[in-house]
């Protein structure tokens, strides 16, 4: 199935849903985001780790090294309460606009 | 918050560069094992799922390159990329980064001094509560003839204080005498008078102890505030000092206050004793009294425009009312009169090293602008990989930021030494300061260094990125780069010829003026003559005061190596304007309305002994006895001034006591100017009496001159015993030789001609060091050019004349427009002059010629190659 691009600004909303559940390393993020968009995006590692890290730049996630349950490492990320505040910010925002993109849809 | 964050990320980054590359390698692999291991899950075969895994990844390398583009401060990154590309280019071309260093070392440092001390005079605060509120508030009969600018009277001080309306208050300041005696050796003070408002008018509180009360001042209380210098210097810094009675002028006077170490107030800064002026209904009366300083602080919201308007309308009315020729008032910042002379000459120096620094940007700006063409294809090829304008542009200038930093530190390595010499400008009026590197001084030059960095570097940087993306990677860049580029070079080179050719000229101007102030005729002998002061404030009496003078002479002269020795009221050649009103026969009162001349009272043969110079008639004889006909000798100014083209020999004048009981002085003699005022100052009709016959007039003989066969400073203790033989209470001031007060009064002129002379040369020479590099250059990239011209039969002397007149033009641009901005910027210097007038076409003529002179060779240098320049070879180039 051919995959969509990630629409500009909608990136950083999903990763912070995706963390508000559990803490959750990079692969893993990826991975969720394609399972619970049905597959229809792929996110590119390219562009996931600048976002993380510019998240964790601006405090909105905090990052450490824990094994995973294969007993690797990886760096888990976890919403501190600033990213959480964002996040409802955010997705109140996103329910406005895509509330509103849907009603003009439909009443045209 | 967020920017909290942002910023100790940044700073991790950069402190803790490595574990962070790790972390994020690590992080990345991590995900690349992770998806392999799917992969494998999935099916695929262990070097298939870690093929798929990185294609997924889309490249390890690249995804760590993003992020770390993407982070903040990425940007920091580049920078410190480019700063060590910069350093690395600096290392590699030690030829031009070199030249690029030391021209700038120069132009900084030279710069950096230069402000130290105009940050000690003009910037830094005052020892004043809100001292740029405070003025000072002079005498001007300009109107009527007289001195623009010159010291009010107590009466006027105290009616202006009542009527004004644009001051809070005006505080008085006179000069004072003050002879210390007791306890330990006996000696002059120097002193003020202030009235008690002073201290609130300046806003200064004392270190320990208190000031004096206005109710203090009008009672005339004996009561003095003494400096830190005095305390320290004389009191062992003792606090017990305060409540004390000092003895000073033979009166018992109390101290009741020391002033902090860094108070000082016109006109000088070693005053030590403050008193009050305890002004009597008598002093407050007199109008001819010219000695007093009124400083004054102006109310809030009113301007220094508002006040002088109003201050010249009230001393107008006042005056008016008193005074037969009303005189008006000028106002003027204390700032500016505390900087006095110097004030312009560190406008005017700050200004020269200005334009060096000025130049040897240009310079440097010509210097990459050539070496940008040669570096064309390495530009070209970032270009090509993807660097941008904006990219290119930076990394250019953070070379050239890169070059100015390292110039900057070499630049303050050399304004340490420069400081020192810079320490002596700063004016006795104000505190003597040490002139350190400090915080100021280092920021000032470090925005120096940016600006030039940025001056001489952004043109250079715009044309590199613009010819790299022109020209892409069309390879072998050669030829002009164009005419557009060579109009720019050759602007900058006329600008900095033009700006060499200012400094040329005004140095020109200021040597003449040294010249002719060190060659001036002081009307004496200067060598070899000692000068000091023995105040005679314990001889009031007329007689007591003849006989001791005579008898601390006689005991002068008989030391071994004085050749005579003589007193006069004012040592010579130090300013003082103590002046009389005067009246010849014959002429009426209203004639005689501020008519004044200066005063001097002398011994005997005390023309001899300075070796002054008779126009005509006599000098003082021994029959010149007070039982005589009162004699006077007269100045050359004063002889002019009344008897133009004619003798004045025999003419009578009352001078001082204009009553009838006054006497009748016989002018028996003119003496050829004296500068008695000081070497640089403008003479003043002068009146000379013999000490015998001035029993009517306030001047006292306390000033001594000694000449002698040998070092005049070698009898400096004998002069000493033979004095306190006569009076062991005697105090002896200022001790000096004549020589000295020339030398120190030269010292800022001759200071201001060295530095700008200096720096007219080095932009002489910064000057010509870049029209040879241009040219230079020129002849490097037309090479081809050239040896096909000489292939198709031209002369080499044709290519010889061809690049000299191209560079003689340039010269000539650039002398002719400097020859017009520097005769503007004469015009607004003329206060260094000196009232000299100095011979402008000289000066132009000089530098035209060393400025022509400098420019042929630097022209025929490169002109000269051109010429030789095999076309075989040159056309083999290609």
């Amino acid at each position: 199935m051919e995959k969509l691009d990630i629409p500009q600004g909608t990136l950083d909303l999903m990763i912070l849903t995706i963390l508000a559940r559990e803490p959750m390393h990079g692969y893993g993020i990826s991975q969720r985001l394609a399972v619970l968009s049905r597959d229809h995006f792929h996110v590119n590692p390219g562009s996931l780790f600048p976002s993380l890290y510019r998240l964790e730049q601006d405090g909105k996630l905090k990052a450490e090294w824990r094994p995973t349950e294969n007993n690797r490492r990886a760096k888990y990320y976890r919403l501190t309460a600033s990213g959480r505040r964002q996040l409802e910010q955010h997705r109140e925002r996103w329910n406005r606009v895509s509330f509103a993109v849907t009603s003009v849809l439909e009443g045209a | 918050m967020t920017l909290l964050h942002r910023l100790a990320s940044i700073l991790r980054w950069i402190v803790r560069r490595d574990r962070a590359e790790k972390d994020l390698h690590d992080e990345v692999q991590a995900f690349a094992d992770m998806a392999a291991a799917d992969r494998r899950r999935g099916g695929a075969s262990a070097t298939e799922a870690q093929r798929l895994a990185v294609l997924d990844l889309g490249g390890v390398e690249q995804t760590k390159e993003r992020v770390r583009a993407s982070r903040y401060g990425a940007w920091l990154d580049v920078v410190g990329r480019d700063v060590r590309y910069g350093l690395r280019q600096v290392r590699h071309n030690p030829a031009f980064s070199g030249i690029a260093i030391a021209t700038l070392a120069l132009g900084i440092g030279v710069n950096a001094a230069m402000f130290s001390v105009v940050d000690a005079v003009l910037i830094r605060p005052l020892p004043y509560a809100d001292a740029d509120r405070l003025v000072m508030i002079w005498d001007d009969a300009s109107r009527t003839g007289g001195k623009p600018k010159f010291f009010s009277t107590p009466p006027e001080w105290h009616e202006w204080r009542r009527d004004n309306t644009v001051f809070t208050d005006i505080a008085a300041s006179q000069p004072g005498d003050a002879a210390l005696s007791g306890n330990g050796e006996p000696e002059e003070l120097p002193a003020r008078k202030v009235s008690g408002n002073f201290w609130s008018v300046l806003g200064a509180q004392p270190l320990l102890g208190r000031v004096f009360t206005e109710d203090e001042d009008t009672r005339g209380s004996r009561v003095v505030v003494i400096s830190y210098g005095l305390w320290q210097r004389r009191f062992g810094a003792s606090p017990d000092v305060l409540g004390r009675t000092i003895t000073l002028n033979d009166s018992s006077y109390q101290v009741i206050g020391i002033m902090p170490r860094e108070f000082y107030f016109m006109p000088a800064r070693d005053v030590d004793i403050w008193m009050p002026t305890s002004f009597s209904p008598a002093m407050l009366n007199n109008w001819g009294w010219h000695d007093v300083h009124c400083v004054a602080r102006l109310k809030p919201g009113v301007s220094l425009n508002q006040a002088r308007e109003a201050m010249a309308t009230l001393s107008l009315r006042l005056s008016a009312q008193h005074v037969p020729l009303a005189r008006s008032a000028v106002v003027t910042p204390l700032r500016e009169e505390l900087a006095g002379k110097t004030y312009m000459s560190l406008i005017v120096l700050l200004g020269a090293a200005g334009a060096v620094l000025l130049i040897a940007c240009v310079n440097l700006a010509n210097l990459l602008l050539a070496r940008g063409a040669v570096r064309r294809r390495e530009v070209a090829v970032r270009a090509a990989l993807g660097a941008g304008p904006g990219r290119l542009i930076t990394q250019f200038l953070i070379e050239s930021l890169v070059l100015a930093g390292l110039g900057a530190l070499a630049g303050l390595a050399l304004a340490i030494p420069v400081m020192r010499f810079l320490e002596t400008l700063v004016p006795q009026t104000m505190a003597a300061v040490h002139l350190t590197l400090d915080w100021r001084v280092l920021a000032v030059s470090a925005a120096i260094a940016i600006t030039a960095g940025v001056t001489f570097g952004l043109a250079p940087a715009i044309r590199g990125s613009r010819l790299a993306l022109e020209e892409g990677l069309r390879i072998g860049g050669r030829g002009s780069a164009g005419t557009r580029s060579y109009s720019f070079q050759h602007s900058l080179i006329i600008a900095e010829t033009a700006l060499a050719v200012v400094l040329l000229t005004i140095g020109g101007l200021l040597l003449q003026t040294f010249e002719h102030l060190s060659r001036l005729d002081l009307g004496i002998r200067s060598d070899r003559v000692l000068t000091f002061v023995t105040p005679l404030f314990r001889y009031r009496e007329f007689e007591k005061r003849v006989a001791f003078v005579n008898a601390e002479l006689e005991k002068i002269r008989a030391i071994p190596g004085v050749i005579s020795a003589d007193a006069i009221s004012r040592i010579p050649l130090t300013v003082n304007d103590q002046a009389t009103y005067y009246r010849l026969a014959g002429q009426s009162s209203n004639e005689t309305v501020e008519q004044v001349a200066l005063s001097r009272v002398v011994t005997r043969d005390y023309f001899a002994t300075v070796g002054a110079r008779l126009r005509e008639g006599r000098f003082f004889e021994t029959s010149d006895q007070r039982s005589d006909a009162p004699a006077a000798v007269v100045n050359e100014s004063f002889a002019d001034r009344h008897f133009p083209g004619r003798s004045l020999l025999g003419a009578r004048l009352q001078f001082g006591n204009l009553s009838p009981k006054g006497y009748w002085y016989t002018i028996v003699g003119v003496v050829k100017e004296i500068r008695d005022r000081g070497v640089a100052e403008q003479l003043q009709p002068t009146i000379y009496r013999v000490h015998e016959q001035a029993d009517q007039s306030g001047d006292q003989p306390s000033g001594i001159v000694v000449r002698t066969a040998l070092d005049p400073t070698s009898i400096v203790s004998a002069v000493r015993q033979a004095i306190w033989s006569v009076d062991r209470n005697q105090p002896i001031a200022r001790v000096q030789t004549i020589e000295d007060i020339v030398t120190r009064q030269l010292s800022v002129p001759s200071q201001n001609t060295v530095l700008l002379s200096a720096f007219a040369l080095l932009s002489l020479l910064l000057a010509s060091i870049g029209l040879y590099g241009v040219l230079s250059y020129a002849v490097t990239q037309r090479t081809n050019e050239i040896g096909v011209r000489l292939a198709l039969g031209a002369r080499s002397r044709d290519i010889l004349l061809s690049f000299s007149r191209r560079g003689l033009t340039l010269t000539v641009a650039g002398l002719a427009i400097g020859l017009v901005l520097a005769a503007m910027t004469a015009r607004v210097m003329r206060t260094l002059f000196f009232d000299f007038q100095p011979d402008y076409t000289a000066a132009v003529a000089v530098t035209s010629i060393a400025l022509l002179a400098v420019g042929a060779l630097a022209c025929f240098v490169p002109a000269r190659r051109a010429s030789r320049i095999s076309p075989m070879i040159a056309l083999q180039q290609e």
